[in-house]
C-alpha cells in the first residue's frame, strides 16, 4: 500500500514536471519589479507590467527561461521602495529592477541599490530632471533608463505655441511637486527663449481650499496667456477663479490637464481657446496597437498615466536581457538596451508574435527596433527618452482632439533654436 | 548566503537609524512626557543640514560645501538642536495633545519648506549625491555595507549609553518627577520649564543624528522622506517596544521594521498571483493590526519600565500601577 502511494506520488509528480516542461522553459530568471501598488494610479502600472512579463513567457521567455517578476509595493514611501529593492538584489538574485514611479523613490534605489549593487533599473515615469544630473556625473553608471520623456519636450513645445501665437507676456501656474517645479522652470526658460515676457511663476499646492491668493498674484502681472502646469484637481479650482475673476481664456496647458472631468468642470465656453501639450501620444500605428491591446486584456482602455510608458520599460527591458543571456549582469543588459530601440533595425510590436521575432533576431545578433506604446523609443547618453510631441484640444463637441503633430526633429529643431 | 548577510546588513543598518530615532523620542515621551508629534521634522533637519554640509557642489543650490562625513553629520545635528530650541521655546509650555498638534504643525512646515525652498533644499528635486562616506576607500560594496553598519551600531551604542546615564542621573529622576507630576515637581524646587527644554532639544538631536546617517546612507533626500508616515512608524515602534525602556525603544524598532519588510517580502512570495497587486494594502492592515492589538493587550510595551527603588535592583512595576499616560488608556 505505501509503494503504491510512493509511485502514484513519483507519478504525479513526474506529471507535473512534464507539464511545466511543456508550459514553460526548464528555468527561471527573477526579475525585480517595485511599483505603489498600495495606491490606485500605481496598481494599473504594475498590472501592466506584469502582463508584459507573461507575454515574455509566452514567445519563449527571456532566453529560454521564465520570467519570474516578483512584484513588491512601494507605498511611494522612499524606505519601503529601497528595501524592497535592496531584498530583490541581496535576496531574490535580481540583475534587472523595474521601477518605480515617485521620483523620490526611483532615486534612493538608484543610488544606494541599483548602482552600487550593478543592477540595472528602469523606470516607467519618473520625470525629474535630477535623474538626468545623476547620470550626467556618473552616478548611474549607465545602469539607468526611464521611459518618460523629460518635462523639457512639453516645454518646447509650449513655448512654439505661444510664439506662433504671438503671445508678449505669459504667466506660469505650476504644481508644487517635483513634476510641477521641473516643468514650470524649464518652460520659464524656454518662454525666454523663445522671446516671450514671464510675468511670474506662481506655485499650486496641492488640497488647499481656495487659490483666490494665487490667482490674485496671478491676475495682477496681465499676461496674455496664462500657462498651466496643473493636475486636473487644481487646474479646476484655479481656473474657475481664474475666469471668474475676469482672467484671459488664453490658455496653453500640460498633458496632465487631458481629463474630461477638467473639461467638465470649467466648462466647454470657456476652453476654446485652450491649447494642450504632449509629449507621451505618438502618431504610430504602435500606440493604436497598444490601447487596443491593452483593452482587450484588461476590459478596460488604458486611462491611468504611465501605462504606455510602463509597457514599453518592461518590454525594453526584458528584451534586453534576452539579448545579453540569462547569466547576465546588469550592466550587461544595460549594454544591449541600445540594440532593441536601434532604430536601423527590423521594427518590431509590442505583442507575443512581435517579442518572438524580437528575440528570433536578437539571438542571431540582428538589432531590433522596438514599436511599442509610447512609439519608437531611443535612449539618450543618460538613459533619457525623447518624444515626439502634440498639441491638443478640447474639440467642438468636447472630447480631446490631437490638432497637430510635431515630430521628434522638429522639437529638436526649435530646441536648438531658442538656445 | 552572501546575499542574505548584504540584505540583514542593509535591514539592520535601516532599523539601527531608526532605533536611534526611537531613542530620542522615548526620552521625550517615554521619560520626560513630551508628546511630540514632529518626529521627522527634527529627523529632517539632521538629514538635509549633514547633505546641505557636507554633499556635493550643486549650481542650482546653496549648499553642496563637500565638508568631511563627521563634521557635516556634526552640523545636522546640531541644525537640529537648534530647531528643537527654537520650537521649544515657543512650546515648552503646552501639554500632551496641545503640544503633539504644534510639533505636528511644525513638521509639515518644515516639510514645506524643504518643497519650496529651492535655492537651499533643491525643493521637490530633492538633494542627491551624498559621497557615501568612506566608500571609495572600501572598495567593495558587500564589505562597504557590513562598515557601515558596524558605524551606525557603534552610534547607537554610545547613544544607548549615554541615555542610561542620563535618566539614572539626578537629571533623569526629575524629568520623570515632572513626567507624573510636575506641580510636585515645582514644590520641591525643580525648574519644569527648564528641565523640559534641555530634554526636548537632547531628545531632538538624537532624532538629528538619524537623520544624518540616513541620508549617508541613502545618498539623496528629498521632502517625499519628510512624509507623516515617519512620525507615525517612530511611535509605534517606541509604543510596541516599551516607552521609558531604552532596550524596548530599540527591540521596538527592529521588530516593526522587521514587520514592515517581512511582511512585504512574504507576500510577495507567497501570496497568490491574483492577490499580488493588492499586497500593499494587506501589509498595511497587517501592521495596523499589530500596533492596535499591542494597544489593547499589551499597552505597557513588550519590554515595560523598570522603576528603580532604592531598596534594592530593578524590578518590573506592575502593569496596574503604571501611571504614564500610554499605559492608563490601555488599563482603564
Amino acid at each position: 500500500m505505501k509503494n503504491n502511494l510512493t509511485s502514484i506520488a513519483a507519478l504525479a509528480a513526474l506529471a507535473v514536471t512534464a507539464h511545466a516542461g511543456t508550459a514553460a522553459a526548464d528555468c527561471t530568471l527573477p526579475v525585480g519589479v517595485v511599483y505603489p501598488t498600495s495606491v490606485d494610479w500605481g496598481k494599473p502600472i504594475a498590472e501592466t507590467t506584469l502582463w508584459v512579463a507573461d507575454m515574455i513567457n509566452e514567445a519563449g521567455g527571456v532566453d529560454g527561461c521564465r520570467v519570474n517578476a516578483i512584484l513588491r509595493d512601494t507605498q511611494v514611501d522612499p524606505r519601503v521602495g529601497v528595501d524592497a529593492a535592496r531584498a530583490l538584489v541581496d535576496l531574490d538574485r535580481v540583475q534587472l529592477l523595474i521601477g518605480a514611479v515617485a521620483s523620490g523613490v526611483t532615486i534612493p534605489i538608484l543610488t544606494s541599490v541599483a548602482a552600487p549593487s550593478g543592477v540595472m533599473q528602469i523606470s516607467c515615469c519618473s520625470s525629474t530632471t535630477r535623474l538626468t544630473e545623476i547620470a550626467a556625473e556618473g552616478g548611474a553608471n549607465g545602469l539607468f533608463f526611464r521611459t518618460f520623456a523629460t518635462s523639457n519636450v512639453q516645454a518646447l513645445v509650449a513655448a512654439m505655441k505661444a510664439q506662433e501665437a504671438g503671445y508678449e507676456t505669459i504667466t506660469i501656474l505650476y504644481k508644487n511637486d517635483d513634476w510641477g517645479q521641473d516643468l514650470g522652470s524649464l518652460a520659464a526658460a524656454a518662454f525666454a527663449g523663445a522671446g516671450i515676457e514671464v510675468k511670474a511663476q506662481i506655485a499650486i499646492n496641492d488640497d488647499q481650499p481656495s487659490y483666490r491668493a494665487e490667482v490674485t498674484q496671478a491676475l495682477a502681472t496681465r499676461p496674455e496667456a496664462l500657462y498651466l502646469a496643473l493636475y486636473p484637481k487644481e487646474g479646476i479650482a484655479v481656473v474657475r477663479e481664474w475666469i471668474s475673476l475676469g482672467g484671459t481664456t488664453e490658455f496653453i496647458g500640460t498633458n496632465s490637464l487631458k481629463s474630461d472631468e477638467f473639461r467638465e468642470a470649467v466648462g466647454m465656453q470657456h476652453l476654446g481657446n485652450f491649447i494642450g501639450t504632449d509629449s507621451s501620444t505618438p502618431r504610430t500605428g504602435s500606440a493604436t496597437a497598444f490601447v487596443d491591446a491593452y483593452t482587450a486584456h484588461f476590459n478596460a482602455p488604458p486611462s491611468g498615466p504611465g501605462l504606455p510608458n510602463a509597457f514599453d520599460a518592461a518590454a525594453i527591458s526584458l528584451l534586453a536581457y534576452h539579448a545579453a543571456g540569462r547569466d547576465a549582469t546588469g550592466a550587461q543588459i544595460a549594454a544591449k538596451v541600445p540594440m532593441v530601440t536601434d532604430p536601423a533595425g527590423e521594427p518590431i510590436d509590442g505583442d507575443v508574435a512581435g517579442f518572438a521575432r524580437a528575440m528570433e533576431l536578437l539571438s542571431a545578433g540582428q538589432p531590433v527596433s522596438y514599436q511599442g506604446g509610447t512609439g519608437a523609443v531611443t535612449f539618450d547618453q543618460y538613459g533619457d527618452v525623447s518624444a515626439p510631441a502634440v498639441f491638443w484640444n478640447f474639440g467642438a463637441d468636447g472630447a480631446i482632439t490631437e490638432i497637430q503633430y510635431i515630430t521628434l526633429e522638429e522639437v529638436a529643431a526649435f530646441g536648438a533654436s531658442i538656445e | 548566503m552572501i546575499g542574505m548577510i548584504s540584505y540583514l546588513a542593509f535591514f539592520s543598518t535601516m532599523a539601527a537609524i531608526f532605533a536611534i530615532a526611537v531613542l530620542g523620542l522615548n526620552l521625550h515621551w517615554g521619560y520626560t512626557g513630551l508628546f511630540n508629534g514632529g518626529v521627522v521634522a527634527f529627523f529632517g533637519a539632521g538629514a538635509y543640514g549633514t547633505m546641505i554640509l557636507g554633499g556635493r557642489a550643486d549650481a542650482t543650490v546653496l549648499g553642496g560645501f563637500g565638508l568631511p562625513f563627521l563634521v557635516a553629520l556634526a552640523g545636522g545635528v546640531v541644525l537640529a538642536g537648534m530647531l528643537a530650541w527654537i520650537v521649544g521655546l515657543l512650546t515648552v509650555r503646552l501639554r500632551h495633545d496641545y503640544l503633539a498638534i504644534s510639533t505636528f504643525g511644525v513638521a509639515i512646515a518644515f516639510e514645506s519648506l524643504t518643497r519650496n525652498a529651492e535655492w537651499l533644499t533643491g525643493g521637490a528635486r530633492g538633494l542627491r549625491g551624498f559621497p557615501r562616506p568612506f566608500e571609495a576607500a572600501v572598495g567593495n560594496n558587500f564589505v562597504y555595507g557590513l562598515l557601515f553598519l558596524a558605524f551606525v551600531l557603534l552610534v547607537l551604542v554610545l547613544v544607548y549609553i549615554g541615555l542610561e546615564r542620563l535618566v539614572r542621573s539626578p537629571f533623569g529622576r526629575a524629568l520623570r518627577a515632572i513626567r507624573e507630576d510636575e506641580t510636585a515637581a515645582r514644590s520641591l524646587g525643580k525648574n519644569p520649564t527648564r528641565l523640559r527644554l534641555t530634554s526636548f532639544v537632547i531628545g531632538s538631536m538624537i532624532m538629528g543624528v538619524a537623520g544624518g546617517l540616513y541620508v549617508s546612507f541613502y545618498a539623496f533626500v528629498s521632502p517625499q522622506d519628510l512624509a507623516p508616515i515617519l512620525t507615525f512608524q517612530i511611535w509605534a515602534m517606541l509604543i510596541v517596544g516599551g516607552a521609558g525602556n531604552n532596550r524596548g525603544a530599540i527591540l521596538g524598532a527592529f521588530l516593526i521594521w522587521a514587520a514592515w519588510t517581512a511582511s512585504g517580502f512574504l507576500l510577495a512570495r507567497h501570496a497568490p498571483v491574483a492577490m499580488q497587486i493588492y499586497t500593499g494594502s494587506i501589509q498595511y492592515i497587517l501592521i495596523g493590526s499589530v500596533i492596535v492589538g499591542m494597544l489593547l493587550w499589551r499597552p505597557q510595551g513588550l519590554l515595560p519600565e523598570r522603576l528603580e527603588t532604592s531598596a534594592g535592583p530593578d524590578r518590573t512595576r506592575p502593569a496596574g500601577t503604571n501611571t504614564t499616560a500610554t499605559t492608563n488608556k490601555g488599563v482603564t
